[in-house]
C-alpha cells in the first residue's frame, strides 16, 4: 500500500504539467498517524510548508505572491445515491446512480476564494472541487450524473465528510503558509493522501504530497481485527458476553 | 462521556446508549418481548449504521432475555419443552432469514421490504391485541373485577390437526405442526426484519396455541433468546456488523432494565399488559407509515455498497 502511495507521489510530479520549475514546496504534517481510541472526538491536522527555489535553479529567492490549495483524500468506496419517488401511494427508492471508488473523505483547503486562484478547468482537471471529484467517478454516459452529483456532495457536505474550506491556508510569510484540518470523530480507518498545488497566477509552479494514515489502536483495534478475522468466534463470544451479562444482572437485582 | 465504537467507527455517549439499554430492558422484561422493534429505530436515529445497528442490538437482546429467561425460570412460569420445539424452527427459520436478507440488500429494496414488513406486522397484531384486550377489560369491569382469565373459544381450526404431543406445562395436547410453523415463521421475520419477534411470538402463543398467560412470556423469551443468540453468530459470520462494544453498553443498561421490568409486571394483570404493548407497537406501526405516506424530508439518500479499488 505504502509502494502504491508513493507510485501514486511520484506520478504526480512526473504528470505535473508544470514548465522548468523556478521553486519547488517543502511540507510536512503534524501527524503522519492518527490513531482512534476510545475518547477519540476527531482530530485536528496541522499541514505547512515553504516555497523555495528550486535545485539548479539560478534565482536565490523566489518571488509570490504564491498561493496554496491543498486537497485532503481518504479511502475510496463504492458508494450509491438513491432518490425516493411516490409510487402507488407510498415513497420508494427509484432511480439510483452508483459512484466508484469515491472518497469516504474528501476535504479542500484554499488560501482564498479558489475561483480566484486559478480558473475552473484548471482545478477541475487537479481534482480541487468536489463536482470534479464527483462527477470523476459516475461511469460514463448516465443519465442525470450532474443533478445526482450535487445530492452527493450536499449529502456529503451534510455528513462532515466533504467540504471546501477557503481561508483556510494562512501565509505566515510570503512564501510559508501554514494549514489545519479538522477530521470528524467519525473520520474513516485507512490511507489518506494530503495533495498540496502551489499556484501563482493562476499556475501550478509546485506540487508536494504527503500520505498519513488514520487506525483505530487498542482494544478498539483488537476487536475491530477480531471482527474480521474471526467471526465464527468474535459471534460466539458476543453471545457468551451477552448470556453472562444476563445472568449477573439476574444475580445482582436478586439480591437486592 | 463519548465511547469509540470501532465497527460502527463513529462515536457516541455511553450514558446515551446505557440509558435506551435499560428503558428497552425494562420493556423487555414487562413484555417478554426483545425490545430490537425499538432500539434498532432508535440507535438508526442516533446515527449508527443500520446493519450495525440490527447485528448489535441481536447481542443485546441476549443479555435482556437471559435475565428474563432466569427470572421466569425461578418462579416456574416457562414450558421447556415448547420452547425447545420453538427454539428449534426458529433457528432453522433465522438461517433462511439471514440468506433472504442479503438477497434483498444486493436488490436495493431492504429499507422497503424492512419498512413495509414492520408496517404489515405491527399494525396487524398491535391492532389484534388493543381490541382483545379492551374487550377484556370492559368484559372484567362488568362481572365486578372479579372474572376468570378465559379467553374465547378454548378450540379452533388448529386443534384438529394429526401428530399431536402433549405439553404438560402448558396444559396442551396439540399438533407440533402449527408449533413447527409458528418457529419457523418468527425466526424468519426476526432475521429479516432484524428483531426478535417476541412482540409477534407472544400473542401468536395466545391466539393460535392458546397458551395459558402463565407461562407465555417465559416460554416467548426463552424462544427469543436462542434465535437472538443464533443471529448474533449469523450476524457476525455472514457482515461482521456485530458491534461488540456497543452492544456491551447496552447490556449493562438492558440486564438492569429487564429484571425492574419483570417485577413491575406482577403488578399489572394480562390484560392491561398486553393493552400496553398494543400501543407501543401500534405506536412504532404509524411511524413506520408515516416514512412511507409522507413526502421525505430529503428525498436522497445515500449508503456505501462496497469497498472501492485501491487508492
Amino acid at each position: 500500500m505504502i509502494a502504491r502511495l508513493c507510485l501514486a507521489v511520484v506520478a504526480l510530479l512526473l504528470a505535473c504539467p508544470c514548465p522548468a520549475l523556478a521553486q519547488k514546496l517543502i511540507s510536512a504534517l503534524s501527524d503522519a498517524q492518527i490513531s482512534i481510541t476510545s475518547g477519540f472526538s476527531g482530530h485536528s491536522l496541522t499541514l505547512f510548508g515553504n516555497v523555495e527555489p528550486a535545485i539548479g535553479s539560478s534565482d536565490r529567492v523566489v518571488t509570490g505572491p504564491f498561493d496554496v490549495v491543498i486537497v485532503i483524500s481518504g479511502p475510496v468506496a463504492d458508494r450509491v445515491v438513491r432518490r425516493k419517488e411516490r409510487r402507488l401511494g407510498i415513497y420508494v427508492n427509484t432511480e439510483e446512480v452508483t459512484f466508484r471508488s469515491f472518497p469516504t473523505f474528501y476535504r479542500v483547503l484554499a488560501s482564498r476564494r479558489l475561483s480566484a486562484i486559478a480558473d475552473e478547468t484548471t482545478l477541475d482537471e487537479n481534482g480541487l472541487t468536489p463536482m470534479s471529484i464527483t462527477m470523476g467517478s459516475v461511469p460514463a454516459g448516465t443519465s442525470d450524473a450532474r443533478q445526482f452529483s450535487e445530492q452527493l456532495i450536499r449529502l456529503m457536505t451534510e455528513a462532515d465528510r466533504m467540504g471546501v474550506a477557503e481561508n483556510a491556508v494562512r501565509f505566515l510569510s510570503d512564501t510559508f503558509y501554514t494549514a489545519r484540518a479538522e477530521l470528524p470523530s467519525d473520520v474513516p480507518n485507512g490511507n489518506f493522501l494530503a495533495k498540496t498545488y502551489v499556484f501563482k497566477q493562476g499556475q501550478i509552479v509546485a506540487t508536494h504530497a504527503e500520505a498519513f494514515r488514520v487506525r483505530t489502536i487498542g482494544f478498539e483495534r483488537f476487536v475491530g481485527d477480531a471482527a474480521h478475522s474471526y467471526p465464527l468466534l468474535y459471534g460466539l463470544a458476543t453471545v457468551m458476553v451477552g448470556l453472562f451479562t444476563g445472568w449477573l444482572g439476574g444475580a445482582l437485582f436478586r439480591r437486592a | 462521556m463519548q465511547i469509540y465504537l470501532p465497527i460502527a467507527e463513529l462515536s457516541l455517549n455511553l450514558f446515551f446508549l446505557i440509558g435506551i439499554g435499560g428503558a428497552v430492558g425494562f420493556l423487555s422484561g414487562l413484555f417478554g418481548v426483545g425490545g430490537g422493534f425499538l432500539l434498532t429505530p432508535l440507535l438508526i436515529f442516533a446515527g449508527i449504521p443500520p446493519s450495525v445497528a440490527v447485528a448489535s442490538v441481536t447481542g443485546q437482546v441476549v443479555a435482556a432475555s437471559t435475565s428474563g429467561v432466569l427470572s421466569y425460570w425461578r418462579r416456574g412460569a416457562i414450558d421447556l419443552k415448547l420452547a425447545t420445539f420453538l427454539a428449534a424452527a426458529g433457528v432453522i427459520g433465522a438461517f433462511i432469514g439471514v440468506l433472504t436478507f442479503s438477497a434483498l440488500r444486493s436488490a436495493g429494496q431492504l429499507d422497503l421490504a424492512i419498512s413495509l414488513g414492520y408496517l404489515f406486522f405491527l399494525g396487524l397484531i398491535g391492532a389484534l391485541m388493543l381490541s382483545e384486550s379492551v374487550r377484556s377489560i370492559a368484559r372484567r369491569r362488568q362481572a365486578g373485577g372479579n372474572l376468570r382469565e378465559k379467553l374465547p373459544g378454548q378450540h379452533n381450526w388448529v386443534h384438529g390437526l394429526p401428530l399431536r404431543v402433549r405439553f404438560h406445562r402448558s396444559r396442551l395436547y396439540i399438533s407440533i405442526l402449527p408449533v413447527i410453523g409458528i418457529g419457523l415463521a418468527i425466526g424468519f421475520l426476526g432475521a429479516v426484519l432484524g428483531i426478535g419477534g417476541g412482540f409477534i411470538l407472544v400473542p401468536a402463543l395466545i391466539y393460535i396455541l392458546r397458551v395459558p398467560g402463565s407461562v407465555v412470556i417465559g416460554t416467548s423469551l426463552l424462544q427469543v433468546l436462542a434465535i437472538m443468540a443464533a443471529s448474533t453468530v449469523l450476524h457476525a459470520v455472514d457482515s461482521q456488523s456485530v458491534d461488540f462494544i456497543l452492544a456491551i453498553s447496552l447490556m449493562a443498561g438492558g440486564v438492569a432494565g429487564a429484571q425492574f421490568g419483570v417485577s413491575a409486571s406482577q403488578y399489572l394483570r394480562g390484560d392491561q399488559l398486553r393493552g400496553l404493548l398494543a400501543l407501543i407497537i401500534l405506536g412504532v406501526a404509524i411511524r413506520f407509515a408515516l416514512s412511507l405516506l409522507l413526502t421525505p424530508a430529503d428525498p436522497y439518500s445515500m449508503a456505501v455498497i462496497g469497498p472501492g479499488g485501491a487508492l
